[in-house]
């Protein structure tokens, strides 16, 4: 296997709050090959998007890291100055953030918050090159050219979070991090942004992180899954071997939660509630809703195991 | 013509809504002819399945009265919605109730979780007591899986997103309606959350008799929850009938590109290679022609020249699609058997298990 592009080590991020310390990533290692498709799945408050803001060093008070290591291509995010860390944002790494379509700036036309992009790397370009790159951006995100005189109006969602990949491939970053990109569209522009999304990465040969929570379209696109639960990585696995042999409890009842096609009345919920992060239970923070909970599991937190290729947090996988 | 024993609950009758363009802009078409007729004797869930912009939104508030269609009716027991008088509008107001998309933006943080069960029914005058009202209201958090003494006297920001939808579909059984317009209902919802919603909504249907239009994109729990199915494109209704047919064996060239569209949990990756089925083939659209003919794979010159009819090619479904001309047409303003739930009663459903 090659040097790894993007390498996470022990990654905790804590919020403090009143009631109490929230920890909302516990101890997160992951390594990604250079272009790499990985995913990250889990509910709402699992972690997955402060993961996502832990990893550029963009966690604000009251959030801090507490501990944990970064390395991108190499390099020791935390060596960096500010002004290093900022060179890695979009050049390095790309972030679409989550509802990003909808963060566009709705009074400056689309090219004109492309070529910001530049301005603020220092890129200085004249008027006529400048106007070159970013329809070169547009057509590689199979937008028109003339996007570039358009408002954020006057664009479709799909077309606006095209625009947002543009955004985030524009100093052709190493690895692209995409959280939730296709959450608010419907499936048949889900595909094409997707399909977008697996072009751009192609072609600059970057990795991806693609955050959610259908695992229809992990499995359609991911090469590997991570899956989150109340801030921790449960089960890290091939897609392949999550698919056919879902090692963990949670990742068993998150496929089962996606209604089915061809069998009507076996839509199945996660019984339970997903726990409060700053009141984790005891043990494995899934006993209470977990259908193969034993005595361990209520009193002992699992340590991540090698299983045949996976590795699990579980007591009883 | 075939045409309804009994006086449907709601009826829509060629219905079409178009917003008109301000400042020189052109106006645009939201929804277009769509007839549909909903007993109250059959009680059924309709979902009402499209991409945003198909026109979905515009059909429920079409129904639910908060808007006026551009031509044809909306009848609420036979009389046109804008006719009838006082005691006729309480009524309908009444039998017809609301759950919207957003379970957080519907609340008012400042008043307690009761504020929202206990105003229906003061309007309404349901209950003759407090103590009445108390019963209630614990009736209808029970039916939907809530413990009122977890729900009541919070406020809003103290209950979870389900929690929050859940009340909201107990406010709505509070009535004791005859249909239940939900728009968008689980859309902001988790997926381990979505079927327990659902599910209750499938309990209105099932153990309170009360018919549910399900407004939603997704296809999938449409194929779980309801008995029949409407699909839109574009302001357009390109296919309806049973849920079970439409789904498994899609006929029209949109409905079979938006099952398609759904990503799998299968070890297959056939997802993203069929993407290239899905862009525009080169056909230049008419206004006269099939909504569709733009991104159709199949397209025709026939598709340019004339919108296609609503081909019945089942007992119970229809097709807005030229390859099936050969079946009978159904009439404009004629919801039929297939646009309606007052026919053959709907299969027994299976139960859930979450």
């Amino acid at each position: 296997m090659s040097e790894p592009i993007l390498r996470v080590e022990g990654l905790r991020v804590a919020f403090d709050h009143p009631l109490g310390k929230v920890q909302a990533v516990d101890d997160v290692g992951f390594a990604l090959s250079p272009g790499e498709r990985f995913g990250l799945a889990g509910e709402s408050g699992s972690g997955k998007s402060t993961l996502a803001l832990a990893i550029l060093r963009m966690i604000k008070p009251p959030g801090r890291i507490e501990a944990g290591e970064v390395w991108f291509a190499g390099q020791r995010l935390a060596d960096l100055d500010d002004e290093g860390v900022r060179e890695v944002r979009l050049a390095g790494i790309a972030l679409v953030p989550q509802g990003s379509m909808n963060s566009l700036n709705p009074v400056l036309r689309i090219g004109r918050q492309i070529a910001d992009a530049f301005a603020d790397h220092g890129l200085r370009l004249g008027r006529t090159e400048q106007e070159r790159r970013v329809k070169a951006l547009l057509a590689d995100v199979g937008l028109p050219p003339t996007v570039s005189r358009m408002y954020p109006h006057e664009l479709s969602g799909g077309m606006k979070q095209r625009a947002c990949i543009a955004i985030a491939i524009s100093l052709r970053p190493k690895v692209i991090i995409a959280d939730e990109p296709t959450s608010a569209l419907d499936v048949v522009v889900q595909r094409q942004v997707i399909a977008t999304l697996a072009r751009v990465q192609q072609d600059l040969a970057a990795a991806v992180v693609l955050i959610g929570h259908d695992m229809g379209l992990m499995a359609q696109f991911v090469d590997r899954l991570g899956v989150m639960y109340a801030g921790r990585l449960v089960e890290v696995a091939p897609i392949a071997e999550i698919i056919a042999n879902p090692r963990h409890p949670y990742t068993r009842a998150l496929i089962a939660a996606l209604p089915s096609l061809e069998r009507r009345g076996v839509l199945a919920g996660i019984p339970g509630l997903a726990p409060l992060l700053r009141d984790l239970p005891p043990g494995c923070a899934f006993h209470p809703r977990c259908p193969q909970a034993t005595d361990r599991c209520r009193i002992e937190k699992p340590m991540v195991r090698d299983i045949a290729g996976a590795q699990v947090a579980c007591h009883v996988a | 013509m075939w045409r309804d024993p009994v006086v449907p609950l709601i009826e829509a009758v060629d219905v079409s809504k178009r917003f008109a363009g301000g400042l020189g802009r052109e106006s645009t078409l939201a929804l277009a002819g769509l007839s549909l007729a909903i007993h109250a004797e059959k009680p059924s869930i309709i979902a009402v399945v499209g991409e945003s912009g198909s026109g979905k939104t515009t059909l429920a508030r079409l129904l639910l009265g908060l808007a006026e269609p551009s031509s044809g009716e909306i009848r609420y027991r036979g009389t046109n919605l804008r006719a009838l008088d006082r005691d006729g509008r309480r009524a309908f107001r009444h039998d017809v109730q609301a759950v919207f998309q957003d379970p957080y933006g519907v609340y008012n943080p400042f008043y307690r979780i009761d504020h929202v069960l206990t105003t229906p029914l003061r309007r309404f005058r349901l209950a003759g007591s407090r103590a009445e009202a108390r019963q209630l209201i614990g009736e209808a958090l029970r039916s939907v899986g809530l413990q009122p003494e977890e729900i009541l006297g919070r406020f809003p920001h103290q209950l979870s997103g389900g929690q929050r939808q859940r009340v909201m579909v107990a406010r709505a059984l509070l009535l004791q309606p005859k249909l239940i317009v939900a728009d968008e209902p689980v859309s902001m919802v988790d997926a381990s959350l979505r079927a327990t919603i659902l599910g209750s909504l499938r309990e209105l249907t099932d153990e309170h008799s009360i018919s549910v239009l399900y407004i939603t994109h997704d296809l999938a729990t449409a194929y779980q929850v309801s008995d029949a199915i409407l699909v839109l494109y574009r302001a357009h209704l390109v296919e309806a009938g049973d849920v079970g047919r439409v789904v498994t064996a899609p006929r029209h060239p949109y409905t079979q590109l938006l099952v398609s569209a759904i990503p799998r949990a299968h070890l297959a990756r056939d997802w993203l290679a069929q993407e290239e089925d899905s862009r525009r083939n080169g056909v230049n659209p008419t206004d006269a022609g099939c909504c569709f003919a733009e991104r159709c794979p199949v397209a025709m010159p026939a598709c340019l020249s004339a919108a296609p009819g609503l081909y019945r090619t089942e007992a119970r479904r229809a097709v807005a699609c030229v390859k099936y001309h050969e079946h009978p047409t159904l009439p404009p303003g004629d919801p039929g058997a297939v646009l309606s739930n007052g026919g053959t009663p709907p299969a027994p459903f299976p139960r859930f298990s979450g």
